[in-house]
C-alpha cells in the first residue's frame, strides 16, 4: 500500500526521503514524489521506479520534507495523482494514505468555494481542506479539518510558511514517529526508518502530532496533549536487506529453519514437556472455550486454515474459519467463542475492522501477528507473535510457516490445560517439532531437484494443486504462491471435490501437484490421482519420502521428511514456496513485488 | 579500504562435516570461523567485505544477514578452480588497495591492521609454523618475499608460511588474468611470479593464525577460542546448578537443576541442559540442544539442534547439527589412526566424529576415532567399529 515518510533533522531532506522510500517499495506503489522545503516548498514526482525520481531530483538544499509511494485506488497511476499534493497558494503540501470516503461531497463544497483540484484522487480534498483552515498555525488546521472527514488516513503536512515543522495524524491507517538526536521522523512503516533510528513512537487512531527536529508533541481526538512511550525496536537494519540472495523472497525461505527455531525458542520446553506462551495469552487460553473463529485474509487465511485441523484435531474444539472482510460485515458474535486474528503486519484494513468489530461484540480476542506494537497488538486481548524479523517479499512465505506453528502452540497449550494431551504426547508433540528445523534444511537442500519440476509449469496456462485435510489449505496456499508471483493461473482444490465440477476444466495441458501424505485418506487420494491422470494432465506428486507406491501413480515425485501427520505441513509449505519461486523465475517474473499487489493491504 | 574474503571451497578434508555447510561454516566456540574473520576485519576499521562463495553459499548468507556494521557484498564463484580465480571474481568490486583472506582460518585484528597499515603496495602476512611442509613456504631477506613455494616435498628448515592474507593493488589482476589464461588458478603461483617479475612484497609477522585442516583440529581450536570467548550468562539457571570458570550461555537456555559446568564451556541460546548433567572443559554446545539428565560431555563440539538422550557420555568428539541421539549412548575415547583423503594422522585423544542430521538409537558405542557421515541411521544396541558412510544405515 501507500508508503508516507516525513523527516525534519540535521541531514539533507532529499537523501533521507528517498532512502526511506526506497525502504517501502516492498509494499508495491506504482509512483513516488517528496516535498521539501528550502527557500521554498518544491515538489517532485514521478512515475514508476523511486531511482527514476531520485535521478530526476536536482540538488535541493533543504532539512525538512515529506515523501510517498503510492498505489492508485481513486484515480489512475499519474504524476498528478501521485503524492505530495498542493494547495492552491503552493505553500502547504499533504501525503496521505488511506480513503476518504465523503471526498466527492468534500470536493463540491471546495470547488464552489474557488479551489481549483488537478487530481482525480480522494487525497487532495485534504490539502484545499487545511487550506481553507489555516490561520497561522498548521496543527489547528489540519484537526480542524480532519473533524470534516470521514474514512481512513494517515497523512504528513508541511506548510512553507512554518518551516520547521511536519504534522501528522492517523485514523485507521498506521503512521509511526520515529526518534532521533535532533532529527525526528514519521513513517508508515518502522522499516523505512530502520537505517537510521530504531526508537519509534506509535500513534493512535484518532491523535495527530507535531515534530520539529528537537521535539515531539502529540494530541489526542479532544486537542489535548498526551505523553506517549517510546519503544525501542530490535529488529536490524541489515534484516531488511538481501544478503548476496537474489531475491528477498527466496532469503525468507531460507530463512526458515531460523525462523521456526524463534517460534519454538522460549516458548518449547523439551525436559519441562510443556509450553510456554504470555501469561495473558494462557488467561484467554485458560477460559471455558466452546469454540474457536479464526478471522484473516490471504496467505493468513489459509495458514488458518491449516490451524483448524490442527486445533479441532488436538484439543476438539470446533473451529470455523473466516475471511475478514466477510467476518466485519457478517459474522456471528458467538460469545462464548475465542477470535483469533491473523496477520502478518497487524495493520491489514480489513483483519483491524473485523477485530474492532469482535472486541465490541464481547468477545474475547486473540491476535497472531508478527509486529510487536502494531494496531492490532494493542487493540486484542492477547497477541502471539511470530518472531520472524520483517518480511520484505510480498508472497508470504516465512511468516505463513510460522503462523501455522504459533496456531500449532496455542492448540498444544490449550490441550495440556485442558489435560486432553498426556504428558508423553506432549512430549511426542515437541520431540516433532524440534525436528522441523532439519527437515526444512533437508527440503532447501532439494533446491534444484525443484527447480528442474518447475519446467514441467512454466509453460501452462493453469495449475491445479490438490490435498486432503490439512494439505487441502496447503493446496490453496501452493496456488495462491505460484498465482501471485508468476501470474499463472492457479486453483487448490479438496481432492473429493475435484470431480464436483472442477473435473471440467482438466485437459492434458493442465498440471496438477498432488500433495499425498500417508493418513487414513492415502487411498482416497491415490484414486483422485487414478482419476485425474485418466484425462492425461502431468501430476507432480509431493510425497513423503517413505512412500514407495507413489512413483506408480505420478509422473513426478517431490519428497518431504517423514513426520507426524499433522506436522508435515510445514516441509511440504517450503516445497510449494520454492515451486512457485522457481516457475516465477524461469518465467521472468519481478518476483519481490508482483504487478498490482501491496504487501500490507491498510486499505479495505 | 576494502577486503575479500575467500569463502567459496568445500573443505573436502573435513567432510563428513562440510557435507551440509561450507568450511568456513563449522563451528569454533559457538561461532562460524568465518565470523572471526569477518570480525577481525571489521574491528581493524575496514567499511566492505566482498565475500567470494560458491559451495553452499546460502548457508553463508543465510547466516550473516544481520551482521552488522560493515557493509557485505556476495560475488559467487560457480566452479571452485582455485584461490586467484576466486579473487578475480570480486575484480570489479575493489578500487586501489585491498586486502585478501581466506574464511577458513582465524585470525586476529592487530594482524590485520598492521597489514593495512604497511607502506608498500604488496604486502603478506606470514607465521611461523612446525609443519611447514603442508603449507605454502616463504623465504624472505629483510622482510622482502624471495620466493614462495607451495608444499614443498621434504621437510627444510625455513619454517615460516603464508597464511594466504595479502595486502594487494588492483595491479594484482593483471598477473592473475594473466596466470588463469595459462590455466594457473592458485594464488600462490600469481605471487610467486610476482616476485619473478621483480615487484617487491613485504612480509609481516602475523601473531594469532589459526589453519583448520583435518577434523581433529577443530578440538586443540576449539580449546584455544573457548578461553578468549566473551563470557555472558543468559536464560535461566535453576537453584542447585554449580558452574565453575569461565562459562557462558545463551538467551531462552534452561540449565535445570544438580548440573555441574566447568569452563571453558559455552552454551548457545535456547537449549536445554539437565537436570543433573556434567560438562567439562573445553566444551560448546549450539543453539537449541537438548541435554538429558546424567549425561556427561567433555572437550567436545556439540552444533546446533542436537538431541542427546539420557546417561550418554562424549568426550573429544564433534557431533554435527541436527544430530538425535538416544539414551545411554557413549563415545569412546583413546588411541586411534585416523585416514583422512589418503592421508594418516596418529592421535592419541579421540572420540567420534559424527556428521549432520544423523539418527542415533539408545545403547550405541562409536569406538574412538571412528566417522559417522551425514543422514546415517544407526539402530539401538551397536558398536560401531568402522567408519559409516553417509546416508547408510546400521540395523
Amino acid at each position: 500500500m501507500c508508503g508516507i515518510i516525513g523527516y525534519t533533522g540535521h541531514r539533507a531532506a532529499n537523501d533521507v526521503l528517498i532512502e526511506s522510500l526506497k525502504r517501502l517499495e516492498y509494499r508495491g506503489y506504482d509512483s513516488a514524489g517528496i516535498g521539501i522545503i528550502g527557500e521554498k516548498l518544491e515538489i517532485f514526482k514521478e512515475i514508476g521506479e523511486i531511482s527514476m525520481l531520485q535521478h530526476s531530483i536536482p540538488k535541493i538544499k533543504g532539512n525538512l520534507g515529506i515523501g510517498h509511494t503510492r498505489w492508485a485506488t481513486h484515480g489512475k497511476v499519474s504524476k498528478e495523482n501521485a503524492h505530495p499534493h498542493l494547495s492552491c497558494d503552493k505553500k502547504i503540501a499533504v501525503v496521505h494514505n488511506g480513503i476518504i470516503e465523503n471526498f466527492k461531497t468534500l470536493r463540491e463544497e471546495l470547488e464552489n468555494k474557488g479551489h481549483i483540484f488537478t487530481s482525480q484522487t480522494d487525497s487532495e480534498v485534504i490539502i484545499h481542506l487545511i487550506e481553507e483552515e489555516y490561520k497561522g498555525n498548521l496543527e489547528q488546521a489540519v484537526s480542524s479539518s480532519l473533524k470534516k472527514i470521514q474514512g481512513s488516513y494517515a497523512i504528513v503536512v508541511i506548510c512553507e510558511d512554518e518551516p520547521e515543522k511536519l504534522v501528522g495524524a492517523r485514523n485507521e491507517s498506521p503512521l509511526v514517529i520515529g526518534v532521533g538526536d535532533n532529527e525526528n521522523f514519521f513513517a508508515s512503516d518502522v522499516t523505512a526508518l530502520l537505517k537510521f533510528t530504531n526508537r519509534v513512537i506509535y500513534l493512535d487512531d484518532g491523535e495527530h502530532c507535531v515534530i520539529t527536529k528537537n521535539s515531539i508533541h502529540i494530541f489526542d481526538r479532544n486537542n489535548a496533549e498526551i505523553q506517549k512511550k517510546e519503544n525501542t525496536i530490535e529488529w536490524d537494519f541489515n534484516d531488511a536487506k538481501k544478503s548476496g540472495f537474489p531475491h528477498f523472497m527466496l532469503k525468507e525461505i531460507y530463512e526458515q529453519p531460523n525462523s521456526v527455531q524463534r517460534v519454538l525458542r522460549g516458548r518449547v520446553l523439551e525436559i519441562n514437556r510443556s509450553i510456554e506462551l504470555p501469561d495473558n495469552v494462557e488467561r484467554l487460553l485458560s477460559d471455558t472455550i466452546d469454540s474457536i473463529h479464526i478471522v484473516a485474509c490471504g496467505t493468513s487465511l489459509y495458514s488458518g486454515m491449516v490451524g483448524k485441523y490442527l486445533i479441532e484435531k488436538i484439543t476438539n474444539i470446533p473451529v470455523f474459519v473466516e475471511m475478514s472482510s466477510e467476518y466485519r460485515y457478517f459474522g456471528t458474535k458467538d460469545r462464548s467463542s475465542l477470535v483469533v486474528f491473523i496477520t502478518q503486519s497487524g495493520e491489514t484494513a480489513d483483519t483491524l475492522g473485523a477485530l474492532k468489530k469482535a472486541k465490541n461484540a464481547g468477545n474475547r480476542t486473540l491476535v497472531v501477528t508478527n509486529v510487536i506494537g502494531s494496531t492490532a497488538t494493542r487493540i486484542a486481548d492477547g497477541f502471539v507473535l511470530t518472531q520472524c524479523g520483517p518480511e520484505i517479499g510480498v508472497a508470504a512465505t516465512k511468516t505463513f510457516t510460522s503462523q501455522m506453528l504459533s496456531l500449532l502452540l496455542i492448540a498444544l497449550k490449550i490441550a495440556t490445560m485442558r489435560k486432553e494431551l498426556g504428558s508423553d504426547e506432549i512430549y511426542s508433540y515437541i520431540r516433532n517439532l524440534k525436528d522441523i528445523p532439519r527437515q526444512i534444511r533437508q527440503v532447501l537442500a532439494q533446491s534444484d531437484k525443484i527447480a528442474d519440476m518447475a519446467k514441467h509449469l512454466k509453460d501452462a496456462t493453469s495449475v491445479f494443486f490438490i490435498g486432503r485435510g490439512v494439505n487441502y489449505p496447503l493446496s490453496l496456499e501452493g496456488a495462491l504462491k505460484l498465482k501471485e508471483i508468476s501470474y499463472i493461473h492457479a486453483e487448490g482444490f479438496a481432492a473429493g471435490e475435484i470431480k464436483h465440477g472442477p473435473f471440467a476444466l482438466l485437459t492434458k495441458d493442465t498440471p496438477v501437484v498432488a500433495i499425498v501424505t500417508r493418513d487414513a485418506t492415502y487411498d482416497k487420494i491415490i484414486s483422485n490421482i487414478g482419476e485425474i491422470k485418466a484425462r492425461g494432465p502431468q501430476i507432480i506428486a509431493i510425497a513423503d519420502e517413505k512412500d514407495t507406491e507413489i512413483e506408480k501413480h505420478a509422473d513426478f515425485v517431490l519428497r518431504f521428511p517423514t513426520n507426524t501427520g499433522l506436522l508435515s505441513c510445514v516441509s511440504i509449505t517450503v516445497i510449494l514456496q520454492l515451486l512457485a519461486y522457481h516457475v516465477a523465475k524461469l518465467r521472468g517474473c519481478s518476483i519481490d513485488k508482483p504487478r498490482n499487489l501491496a504487501k500490507s493491504v491498510t486499505v479495505e | 579500504m576494502k577486503a575479500v574474503i575467500l569463502a567459496a571451497g568445500e573443505g573436502k578434508r573435513l567432510r563428513p562435516l562440510t557435507e551440509t555447510m561450507p568450511k568456513v561454516m563449522l563451528p569454533v566456540a559457538n561461532k562460524p570461523v568465518l565470523e572471526y574473520v569477518f570480525d577481525a576485519v571489521r574491528n581493524s576499521g575496514i567499511s566492505e567485505i566482498i565475500v567470494v562463495v560458491g559451495y553452499k553459499k546460502e548457508v553463508i548468507m543465510e547466516y550473516f544477514r544481520e551482521y552488522d556494521g560493515i557493509d557485505i557484498i556476495y560475488v559467487v564463484q560457480d566452479k571452485q578452480l582455485g584461490t586467484a580465480h576466486a579473487l578475480l571474481q570480486a575484480k570489479k568490486h575493489v578500487i586501489d588497495s585491498f586486502i585478501v583472506l581466506s574464511g577458513d582460518n582465524i585470525i586476529d585484528q592487530k594482524s590485520i591492521s598492521k597489514l593495512i597499515h604497511n607502506e608498500s603496495e604488496y604486502s603478506m602476512l606470514v607465521k611461523e609454523n612446525l609443519h611447514p611442509s603442508k603449507y605454502g613456504v616463504v623465504t624472505a631477506e629483510k622482510n622482502i618475499l624471495k620466493e614462495l613455494v607451495e608444499k614443498p616435498p621434504n621437510e627444510t628448515l625455513k619454517r615460516f608460511v603464508s597464511t594466504g592474507i595479502y595486502k594487494f593493488s588492483t595491479s594484482i589482476f593483471d598477473t592473475i588474468e594473466n596466470a588463469t589464461s595459462q590455466g594457473d588458478y592458485s594464488l600462490s603461483s600469481v605471487i610467486q611470479s610476482t616476485v619473478e617479475q621483480g615487484k617487491k612484497i613485504s612480509t609481516i609477522f602475523a601473531d594469532l593464525w589459526m589453519d583448520i585442516a583435518y577434523p581433529w583440529d577443530f578440538l586443540s581450536i576449539n580449546e584455544t577460542m573457548a578461553h578468549s570467548a566473551p563470557s555472558s550468562l543468559g536464560g535461566s539457571i535453576e537453584k542447585g546448578v554449580t558452574l565453575k570458570g569461565k562459562v557462558s550461555i545463551g538467551n531462552n537456555t534452561n540449565i535445570y537443576s544438580g548440573c555441574y559446568i566447568v569452563g571453558p564451556v559455552i552454551i548457545g541460546d535456547g537449549c536445554e541442559i539437565g537436570p543433573n548433567a556434567c560438562i567439562f572443559p573445553s566444551t560448546a554446545i549450539g543453539n537449541n540442544s537438548v541435554i538429558h539428565p546424567f549425561s556427561e560431555i567433555r572437550n567436545s563440539i556439540i552444533m546446533n539442534d542436537v538431541h542427546i538422550g539420557s546417561n550418554s557420555f562424549i568426550s573429544h568428539s564433534i557431533v554435527g547439527r541436527g544430530n538425535t541421539i538416544g539414551h545411554n549412548f557413549s563415545s569412546m575415547m583413546g588411541k586411534s589412526t585416523m585416514e583422512v583423503e589418503g592421508e594418516f594422522k596418529k592421535l592419541d585423544d579421540i572420540g567420534a566424529i559424527v556428521g549432520a542430521d544423523c539418527s542415533i538409537g539408545s545403547h550405541v558405542v562409536i569406538d574412538p576415532g571412528k566417522i559417522i557421515g551425514t543422514r546415517c541411521t544407526l539402530g539401538s544396541m551397536n558398536r560401531i567399529i568402522k567408519n559409516v558412510s553417509s546416508n547408510s544405515k546400521v540395523m
